[in-house]
């Protein structure tokens, strides 16, 4: 069994370790690159690939006998007083190769993946002002980049050892230094003034008729709240969060359904305290039948539930967990009450909110987006629209940008009929973090977000006499509500 | 054993060591001698550093190959990779053990620990460190910590595996994660030790670079090492105490029902939490005060190390002694007002973000001299290239192209867009890892004749260089274009993800120079260990050194010097001398054929033929230097 493993990881590494070792010696740089780039897909435990295992240790070999000869070589040279290699020469050569070969992989990089960089059409306004700065940044940092590490390697290569010459004695230079210390102070002052500008008109310049909406986050996925007919988005809280309610709007018909249901839990919770003596003895039982039987060794996995049960029993932990259970159940029946007292809070604006699984922007709309967390930090990446915040759990953030490009002109210049515009997460949430993810539609009119605005439910389906009416009334009214929250 | 005491009559101590027969424990294991105590942070820091390059080749291969199945996987990790494929909670698990034990236990310990212990007496010129017994309790410590972090690994829920920043509520809430059980509380507890570990060490190197130089060895006179390992300490004297607290606060929030992080949080399966008030963005703040100075922990003993290596080879004096220190004053200060560039698009009000924006891009400044300052030191020298000043130069070439990419990542407007992408993984990569693990090399072979009495081999020095050098390069380079594409980090499969489809490819060549990077340590553990038994006899300076270290005998004693300490006459760069025949003079050689010191450091040199004329002082330095009394 072992073996067999360590096969199947050989193999699968062999052949791309011997590209590698060729990547790294051979002088066709490019050439074994481009090798490298497309690896073998498929392997097959059954075809052992001795060759290039051979080949592998072989070169092994060979590196450890250099080295090995190159030793021998130090000694013949110090018998016989000759120098038969130069380590010292060989270094600093081997840095110029280094150099141009690494500038050579640089440029290859640029070209090469060039294409898939996020600098430019930008699908957001701002993106565009980052975009810029990137490029600014960037001329300044890879001349500093080239010119220094040229400097560093030839320097290598040119003032190699020699015994007949002596280093300059060369401690000190006011003027040097002041310079170098002046012209990237005065550079860094222009970055910095850049950055502040454009980070200041980013987070803080929000049009006044920017568009609403809540992105909200929870392991592992991500929904979108549109505020319906009124386009105002009602309250929410933690509490209120069900599986009828998975947002949390403050509703009514949903709170009044979520308590019932928090009641009904409470008093299984307390039923289960009442008979908790019984349910113990019953476990103990289990418990004790299993290892007296030797059934405990037969049925490993169940008897690990028994166990766990037992335990739990013993030590006094389920009648602890209930009690922590009924606690949490009780504060939150009670803020939901506290809650449920204050009318502002359910001013009827969430009853129409759509809460749906795709975000669909217009093109050229300005929006803010207003993030919550459920459980743990999220963050909203958008690449694309250079647009990332976290989610807080417990604070609310947002973020404004305005979409220029559609899907469809994106598709176009992508020359990707499949390609669409994502919602990442980006902060590390849990173990299906790598594919939490909600796709992103820019529409190019108001007619097409409307025609999939109206497929998405409402939060209540409103009663079907009402519907012209009575949205417009509720609306009225609770602008009013809220304006007036805001001035006390 | 006081400092008066070892000064007043070092002759007597001395005769006590000398003829004390210490026993195997006293000796090998609950040493109170700084140079066994380095090599016991040393050789501990090797050994975490291989179990964290290990766990960093396992979640590249499931990053090259996410779809095939890897036997050795399954065979070493059990039921964390059924069918040889990882599972993603394990593969978090390994992301943030990897991270943690490389920051901490590697680069902090391993390289601070190890350097600061052995130099910091023999360069100053001190018998031993101010309080050999904290110096040993500290070792103690950090071993007790790192059996704990190691023993994570193997509980049944997992190691901690919320990154190794271990945000709440992530980490707070057992539910959330399996990872955040036992496995959290147990990172939590290393981490309490690690901190206790850190702080008798930084203590003790303060106090004994301010109060134990040999006479002669004014403040000014002593090597940059040293320089950056008192800077050093000092960080982590003021930082990681607030590290504690934040541990505290979590352990709190985790195990006794407080709310300092937790607030509206409803967990799938438990409903709605009772905890609210809390704010996670105030972990943040706390955990990034110690984060961000914990960089340049790693960071400065690197450039220090860095520093002395490339004068001595370059046979030439470092250039700007005097500006290097004022670098690494500035950088010291200014690196615990700038943790807020973590945290720019957490949420934090975005005026704050363009303070700690401006403050930020303010530490390129000082960076950016050094690396000049290097440039210039190796112009016109006549450059030795010893397995460690190659690995010195690899320092410079990754300090640089490693820095210039946080001039992006400093600026807010742009952190909106790399934040949490591959670009920060590739820059802190290059600018604090690969730096900081060069410099650890490059001072491992540098003073390992002053350590075991032997030489390494420079011949596999030369190709464990070139090969780890390359393959560095070919890891970390390739990121920065993942994260300009938008790739983001900390993902367990990108192929779930069409648009990151197109970096597969790439993929796999990083995880395939990683795997010959990590291969090539292999020449330097043989090598090591091999030359620790069987390395060629050193002689008592095999560098043509000027550091005091080098008056040492070969044969290690305790106490260092078998007479007196002795006397140390001028700077440790004077390489070169265009008076002196030799071109070294070493510090604690008076010589009275030459002028003692030709000029105090840092003032105008007489001007010899071949030389540029020198620049009077300028105002600014000079009252730099008067304020700091440099000179």
């Amino acid at each position: 069994m072992r073996v067999d493993t360590l096969r199947v990881l050989i193999n699968s590494l062999s052949k791309r370790l011997v590209a590698m070792f060729a990547f790294l010696l051979s002088p066709l740089f490019l050439l074994a690159a481009s090798d490298v780039v497309a690896p073998p897909k498929e392997f097959s435990p059954l075809n052992w690939d001795w060759i290039s295992i051979l080949i592998c240790l072989l070169i092994v070999l060979i590196i450890l006998v250099i080295a090995r000869a190159f030793d021998i070589g130090s000694l013949t040279e110090k018998i016989t007083g000759k120098t038969v290699v130069s380590w010292n020469n060989v270094n600093a050569y081997a840095g110029m190769v280094f150099l141009v070969l690494g500038l050579i992989g640089v440029w290859y990089e640029l070209v090469y993946h060039g294409k898939y960089l996020k600098l430019d059409h930008s699908a957001s306004e701002h993106g565009s002002t980052l975009d810029s700065m990137f490029f600014w940044t960037f001329g300044f940092t890879f001349f500093v980049f080239v010119v220094t590490e040229i400097l560093l390697f030839y320097f290598m290569y040119r003032y190699r050892y020699n015994e007949k010459r002596k280093a300059l004695y060369y401690y000190h230079n006011n003027k040097l230094e002041v310079i170098w210390t002046i012209v990237p102070s005065i550079v860094l002052t222009f970055l910095v003034l850049r950055g502040f500008t454009t980070w200041s008109k980013i987070t803080s310049d929000i049009p006044k008729d920017s568009q609403e909406i809540e992105v909200f986050a929870y392991q592992f996925g991500w929904k979108a709240r549109y505020g319906g007919d009124d386009k105002m988005l009602g309250n929410s809280n933690f509490n209120f969060i069900s599986g009828t309610n998975p947002l949390g709007v403050a509703e009514d018909g949903a709170v009044v359904e979520l308590i019932k249901e928090l009641e009904g839990e409470v008093s299984k919770i307390k039923l289960k305290q009442a008979t908790a003596a019984d349910s113990i003895k019953v476990w103990k039982a289990a418990y004790d039948r299993m290892v007296a039987t030797g059934l405990d060794r037969t049925y490993p996995e169940e008897f690990k539930g028994v166990k766990e049960k037992y335990n739990d029993a013993v030590s006094g932990g389920y009648e602890r967990q209930l009690k922590k259970d009924l606690k949490r159940k009780n504060t939150a029946l009670k803020r939901i009450s506290e809650y449920q007292k204050d009318k502002d809070f359910f001013d009827g604006s969430a009853k129409d909110d759509r809460v749906t699984t795709e975000i669909v922007l217009v093109k050229g709309k300005p929006y803010i987006f207003k993030f919550r967390a459920r459980d743990v930090i999220h963050s909203a990446y958008m690449p694309d629209f250079r647009v990332q915040m976290n989610c807080v759990p417990g604070m609310p953030t947002q973020f404004a940008f305005t979409p220029v490009i559609t899907t469809a002109e994106a598709r176009e210049f992508k020359n990707n009929a499949e390609f669409d515009y994502y919602l990442f997460c980006n902060k590390i949430c849990g173990a299906a973090h790598y594919n939490m993810k909600i796709k992103v539609t820019v529409v190019s009119s108001e007619a097409e977000y409307n025609t999939w605005l109206a497929t998405q439910a409402p939060f209540v389906a409103p009663p079907a006499a009402e519907v012209p009416v009575a949205p417009a009334a509720t609306d009225s009214t609770s602008v009013v509500k809220k304006g007036t929250v805001a001035i006390k | 054993m006081g400092t008066a005491a070892l000064h007043a009559d070092h002759h007597d101590h001395h005769g006590d060591h000398h003829h004390h027969k210490e026993s195997f424990i006293s000796k090998y294991v609950f040493s109170m001698d700084h140079k066994m105590i380095s090599k016991q942070f040393l050789i501990t820091g090797i050994i975490m550093g291989v179990v964290g390059m290990g766990m960093s080749m396992l979640f590249r291969l499931q990053l090259a190959w996410p779809d095939e199945q890897f036997g050795l996987l399954e065979m070493l990790l059990g039921k964390w990779a059924v069918d040889g494929k990882l599972d993603p909670n394990f593969y978090m698990g390994l992301v943030t053990i990897h991270g943690t034990i490389m920051v901490f236990y590697v680069l902090t310990a391993g390289l601070s620990g190890t350097f600061s212990n052995l130099l910091i007496p023999l360069q100053v010129g001190a018998r031993d460190m101010a309080s050999p017994m904290m110096n040993m309790l500290s070792y103690w410590f950090f071993l007790a910590s790192s059996v704990v972090l190691l023993s994570s690994v193997f509980i049944e829920t997992g190691p901690a595996s919320g990154g190794w920043t271990v945000y709440p509520p992530l980490s707070a809430l057992e539910k959330a994660m399996p990872g955040s059980g036992l496995g959290m509380t147990l990172w939590l507890s290393a981490i309490a030790l690690f901190i206790v570990s850190s702080l008798l060490g930084g203590i003790n190197y303060i106090s004994t670079v301010l109060n134990m130089r040999t006479k002669g060895m004014s403040m000014n006179r002593m090597p940059l090492t040293i320089w950056a390992f008192f800077f050093t300490a000092i960080l982590g004297v003021l930082s990681f105490p607030v590290l504690l607290g934040a541990a505290l606060f979590l352990i709190f929030d985790r195990s006794f029902g407080t709310s300092f992080y937790l607030s509206d949080i409803y967990l799938e399966g438990v409903g709605a939490l009772e905890n609210i008030g809390g704010s996670p963005v105030l972990y943040q703040h706390l955990f990034w005060f110690l984060g961000h100075p914990e960089v340049y922990i790693i960071l400065m003993p690197a450039l220090g190390i860095t520093s002395e290596v490339i004068s001595t080879n370059a046979r030439k004096p470092i250039f700007g002694y005097t500006a290097m220190i004022i670098s690494l004053m500035g950088i010291s200060f200014l690196s615990f007002i700038v943790w807020g560039h973590h945290m720019f698009i957490t949420g934090m009000n975005p005026f704050l973000g363009s303070v700690f924006m401006i403050l930020t891009l303010i530490i390129a400044v000082p960076s950016a001299v050094k690396a000049f300052n290097y440039l210039t030191t190796l112009w016109k020298g006549n450059l030795r290239f010893t397995p460690a000043m190659l690995f010195s130069i690899g320092l410079v070439s990754f300090f640089i192209s490693g820095g210039l990419t946080g001039i992006y990542l400093g600026n807010a407007a742009m952190d909106i867009q790399l934040h949490d992408s591959y670009f920060v993984v590739a820059h802190f990569h290059l600018v604090m890892g690969s730096a900081a693990i060069f410099g650890m090399f490059a001072g491992i072979y540098h003073w390992f004749p002053k350590m075991y009495g032997r030489m390494m081999n420079p011949t596999l020095g030369y190709f464990h260089f070139w090969f780890t050098f390359v393959a560095a390069y070919l890891v970390f380079f390739p990121m920065h274009f993942m994260g300009l594409a938008g790739v983001p980090r900390r993902y367990y499969q990108f192929t779930l993800v069409k648009e990151f489809e197109v970096w597969m490819d790439v993929n796999v060549l990083i995880t395939v120079s990683a795997l010959i990077g990590g291969f090539a340590q292999l020449f330097f553990l043989f090598n090591f260990f091999y030359s620790i038994f069987k390395g060629k006899k050193s002689v008592q300076n095999p560098w043509q050194s000027n550091s005091l270290e080098w008056s040492t005998p070969v044969e290690r004693i305790h106490g260092n010097w078998p007479g007196a300490i002795p006397e140390v006459y001028r700077g440790p760069y004077e390489y070169s001398r265009p008076d002196r025949e030799e071109d070294f003079f070493p510090q604690y050689i008076a010589d009275d054929s030459a002028p003692e010191v030709l000029v105090p450091e840092g003032e105008a040199v007489a001007p010899t033929a071949n030389e540029p004329e020198e620049v009077e002082s300028s105002v600014f330095f000079a009252a730099i230097k008067r304020v700091f009394g440099l000179s």
